[in-house]
């Protein structure tokens, strides 16, 4: 009752199936990027993809989730490309941080469904509660990623996680490069 | 953009900048900086960790064989930047390349003590007027001892940069020169001769990479006094750097409390009852231990926590048990709380300031008064109170964030009777915080059952517990009383103002480790400068006094972003407002009037008028304009609100902010962005009610924070400025409210006078 995908990997939850996907999530699969805030399916900082919906995983049971596919801010791009990602970046939009996953992941599902959307459908999709105040930067980096799958901008503001010493000191002048072995 | 470096430092006896070489900077006035320069190395040397292949130059830099560099911060990150702006500081000093830069948070050290905001906070304490100045020397010194020998390393009071830009930038010009010395001696040249840039030690054309010098420059002893570097071509403050904790902020990555996940670790969850002095007094242990999946229960006299594999598993269980609570005394209520605040106004008060003579000011004249009411505010941070402790051989470890890590280790020893050595602290990023992170019950309570259960666990407090038991910014009432002169300008000022005596209670919860009932009781009629903080306006008033009258309300108070001057500001600025209009004077115009002594305040007002296109306030406008000035900056806001059938609907907010030379002008946006967005939750809700010893609301929903859909047109703008910087954390918050009132104001007709905002009479 508790099998399904988790960023395209098969799984099978040993706990009661009336857990909420957000605890399986981040204290049997150690993904925890997914966060807990109110745990009623209010503030949005545990939002995560099942079948192309933005949905708060705090009010799914692992039993609902039986044979869909789930995807967290883990599993979004292997290495931060995905666009909604680097306009978050671009337009400097985190600030604590802890309800960007959430934000994020909502934000990628309105844009698969809508490739360009307009403010009103921007505020419909993004009900997640943000008490730092980004608020002001999120429709302009939706925007953002929007032009960017539409192929219509390209961006670089963040960079890849793991990058080789090697390669950093090839770009870095003052980084030394490794000793060959 | 030499200019920014020339102000740079806190010598009063500085020397004019000629040239690199010639600056010879005393950093001899009383200060932080002064004191960390002095006790260099010898008296606390650097207590840091370094990897075979680092070296520790000072207490906030070690740099890498490799080139890397590894900024240390003693601050903790809550969104407001600081691990970066602190490393952006030191960057530039340094000559380093940005790509290189790593950060590292400080170990437990009297190195990194916040002398700035001790000092601060002491004088709003015990205010300066009136005591000779040899006195106050004397009582600052020792405040400074005491909070350099105690390593009061707080977070708070948007103090970061105006704190830690002296000393930051003294550890990179040290690292620097000893960058420097090592180069030279490998070139027989005369280290001063050398410069950096980029990462690179260089002279004419000759060039060694910093992690090629570290190793033996770290042995070299440093000039006795700081040199500075000679400003760059394409200097590193002041540009719009990304920040350095973006990267994992987007993926997912970025660890907080709760993401610490440890071999054999289980999840706690708890329950505290109401507030006041609370005991458990039952719990249906059989019910409760049949509970799928718990592993073990854990009580003490005021909470029972438990665990279970995971912490939904954990929270369900606490139902089961159905913990009941006894309470000492009548319990919080609303009313209790309204009747507290209206019995201190008319009571006694402390006079906090005063300039001028207001009795015999306003004797026989006519005198306009209003009152407000304020809503105590929650900090209702996303992240819930969370902390992650194991037991260390006999010692414990704790992850968590706190803003004040040697009072949260002190707490945690003393709660489990360990020596404090025995006790690891690991500061972690706070999501959110507003302050809330000065409190370290979560700290300690995972500790307690980290110890009884013998294993890791992770403790969290449920939306519930942090929406109940963090205690929230204090409500206030206020009676101003104002005379005016012949022209309808302010005479007198009268403002006098009921509020808990909250910086008393934060303070015997911080050092003394008092439950917050019993540190609320201890505080009861005491005299808090800081809590009518910001109430003495910047206006040129003739006669005006403030006035603290003490309430005891029972409901533990806290501090909160923006604190006193969230209140103080909505106060004053709402009722200038009233004066303006009784005057028949625009607003803007009637406090122009009032600032020739704040040129940088007012500056700020006629900015942000033209650049929002202020109508000059008439009836019908739906603009209203605040401004205040807190923490060594100022800010004007000019707001457009209406009322709709949707209810209060703000439009747009316009502000512009002069904070001195700014570090990173991306991130003090954000800062101001988020003070405002901060400012309009707490004007429209962030607050409950309180019944039966317990707050009312138990969702997220309840408090009415607002949505992006709620969220107005925000319009930010910095003066140009080479002033020492100023804090930004919190200068955003105190304006919205006030503005947002007056702008209802000009749509209908009607004053608010309470918060949340609201038309009801109080």
């Amino acid at each position: 009752m508790t099998k399904f995908s988790v960023n395209d990997r098969p799984v099978e939850y040993r706990m009661d199936p009336e857990t909420p996907l957000l605890w399986a999530l981040r204290d049997a699969s150690n993904l925890t990027g997914t966060k807990y805030g109110c745990g009623t399916g209010e503030c949005g900082a545990c939002t995560v993809d099942i079948d192309g919906e933005a949905i708060r995983s705090c009010i799914v049971t692992i039993a609902e989730c039986e044979g869909r596919f789930v995807t967290t801010i883990e599993g979004l791009s292997r290495d931060r490309s995905h666009p909604v990602q680097q306009a978050w970046v671009a337009e400097q939009v985190p600030q604590c941080g802890f309800c960007q996953s959430g934000m994020i992941m909502a934000a990628a599902a309105l844009l698969r469904k809508s490739s360009n959307p307009s403010d009103a459908e921007i505020d419909a999709a993004m009900t997640n509660i943000c008490r730092c105040g980004t608020y002001p930067r999120i429709r302009g980096a939706i925007r953002l990623a929007s032009r960017v799958l539409r192929g219509e901008e390209k961006l670089a503001a963040a960079p890849p996680p793991g990058i080789r010493p090697e390669d950093a000191a090839r770009a870095v002048p003052s980084l030394k490069p490794p000793a060959r072995r | 953009m030499t200019g920014i470096r020339d102000k740079v430092g806190k010598g009063k006896t500085r020397l004019p900048h000629v040239s690199r070489r010639s600056i010879l900077v005393g950093a001899t006035a009383a200060g932080g900086l002064a004191v960390a320069w002095a006790l260099w190395p010898r008296a606390y040397g650097p207590n840091l960790t370094a990897a075979p292949d680092e070296h520790v130059f000072n207490a906030f830099l070690k740099i890498g064989d490799d080139g890397h560099i590894s900024a240390i911060v003693p601050q903790c990150e809550m969104g407001q930047g600081v691990t970066t702006l602190l490393p952006q500081i030191m960057a530039d000093e340094l000559g380093a390349d940005w790509r290189t830069i790593a950060v590292e948070t400080a170990p437990i050290s009297p190195i990194y003590a916040n002398t700035l905001l001790v000092d601060e906070d002491s004088a709003t304490f015990t205010p300066r007027s009136g005591v000779p100045d040899a006195v106050q020397d004397v009582r600052s010194w020792v405040r400074r001892e005491w909070a350099v020998r105690n390593a009061v390393m707080l977070t708070a009071n948007s103090s970061s940069v105006r704190m830690f830009e002296g000393p930051c930038r003294d550890a990179a010009a040290q690292a620097r020169a000893l960058l420097m010395k090592a180069a030279a001696r490998r070139w027989d040249a005369d280290w001063e001769e050398c410069d950096t840039q980029d990462g690179f030690v260089t002279l004419g054309t000759k060039r060694l990479r910093f992690g090629d010098l570290a190793a033996e420059a770290a042995t070299l002893d440093p000039p006795a006094e700081p040199v500075y570097r000679a400003s760059s071509a394409d200097p590193l403050y002041g540009k719009e750097l990304t920040r350095l904790d973006l990267p994992a902020k987007i993926d997912g990555s970025a660890n907080y409390a709760g993401d610490i996940r440890l071999p054999d670790m289980v999840y706690a969850a708890i329950r505290q009852g109401p507030l006041g002095a609370t005991r458990l007094k039952s719990i249906d242990r059989k019910a409760g231990m049949a509970s799928p999946g718990l592993l073990h229960i854990v009580t003490h006299e005021r909470w029972i926590a438990t665990v279970a594999r995971n912490w939904w598993a954990a929270n369900r269980a606490l139902d089961r048990f159905a913990p009941t609570f006894e309470t000492e005394g009548a319990p919080i209520s609303n009313d209790m709380i309204d009747a507290a605040l209206v019995a201190a106004l008319d009571g006694d008060g402390y006079r906090v300031a005063s300039k001028g003579d207001v009795a015999e000011a306003m004797e026989g004249r006519r005198q306009l008064t209003a009152e407000f009411l304020v809503a105590p505010a929650l900090h209702a941070s996303i992240e819930t109170r969370t902390a992650t402790a194991a037991p260390d051989g006999d010692g414990i470890r704790v992850w968590v964030a706190t803003q004040a890590p040697t009072q949260c280790r002190d707490a945690i020893a003393r709660a489990t009777g360990l020596p404090e050595n025995a006790v690891t602290l690991f500061p972690m990023m706070a999501g959110g915080s507003f302050d809330a992170c000065l409190d370290h019950s979560v700290a300690v309570q995972a500790a307690i059952i980290a110890r009884e259960i013998k294993r890791p666990v992770q403790l969290a407090w449920s939306r519930a517990e942090e929406i109940m038991r963090v205690a929230p910014r204090a409500p206030a009432r206020a009676k101003l009383s104002a005379t005016l002169n012949a022209a309808g300008g302010l005479d007198a000022l009268v403002t006098r103002i009921a509020v808990p005596s909250t910086n008393h209670e934060v303070r015997a919860r911080l050092f003394d480790n008092r439950p917050a009932d019993e540190a609320q009781r201890a505080s009861v009629g005491r005299p808090d400068a800081a809590a009518v903080e910001g109430a003495a306006a910047r206006y040129a008033i003739p006669h005006f006094a403030v006035d603290h009258c003490p309430a005891d309300i029972g409901l533990p108070t806290a501090r909160w972003r923006g604190n006193a001057d969230s209140y103080t500001a909505f106060f004053t600025e709402c009722f200038i407002d009233e004066l303006a209009a009784r005057a028949g004077t625009d607003a803007l115009s009637y406090r122009m009037a009032m600032l020739g002594d704040a040129p940088l305040l007012a500056r700020c007002l006629l900015t942000v008028t033209s650049l929002g296109g202020w109508e000059g306030g008439l009836a019908g406008t739906a603009q209203g304009l605040a401004c205040h000035s807190m923490r060594g900056s100022h800010i004007a806001l000019m707001a457009t609100a209406r009322q709709s059938d949707r209810g209060l609907q703000v439009e747009q907010l316009v502000a512009v902010v002069d904070a001195g030379r700014l570090v990173n002008p991306a991130v003090a946006r954000q800062q101001v962005e988020g003070g405002l967005v901060f400012g309009l939750a707490a004007a429209v809700g962030a607050t409950t009610d309180y019944e039966g010893g317990v707050a009312t609301a138990r969702k997220l929903h309840q408090l009415g924070l607002p949505r992006l859909s709620q969220c107005p047109e925000i319009i930010v703008e910095f003066v140009d400025s080479d002033r020492d910087p100023g804090g930004l954390g919190e200068v955003g918050v105190p304006v919205v409210a006030p503005a947002i009132a007056n702008a209802m104001f000009a749509a209908t007709g009607r004053r608010i006078r309470r918060l949340p905002l609201s038309a009801h009479p109080l």
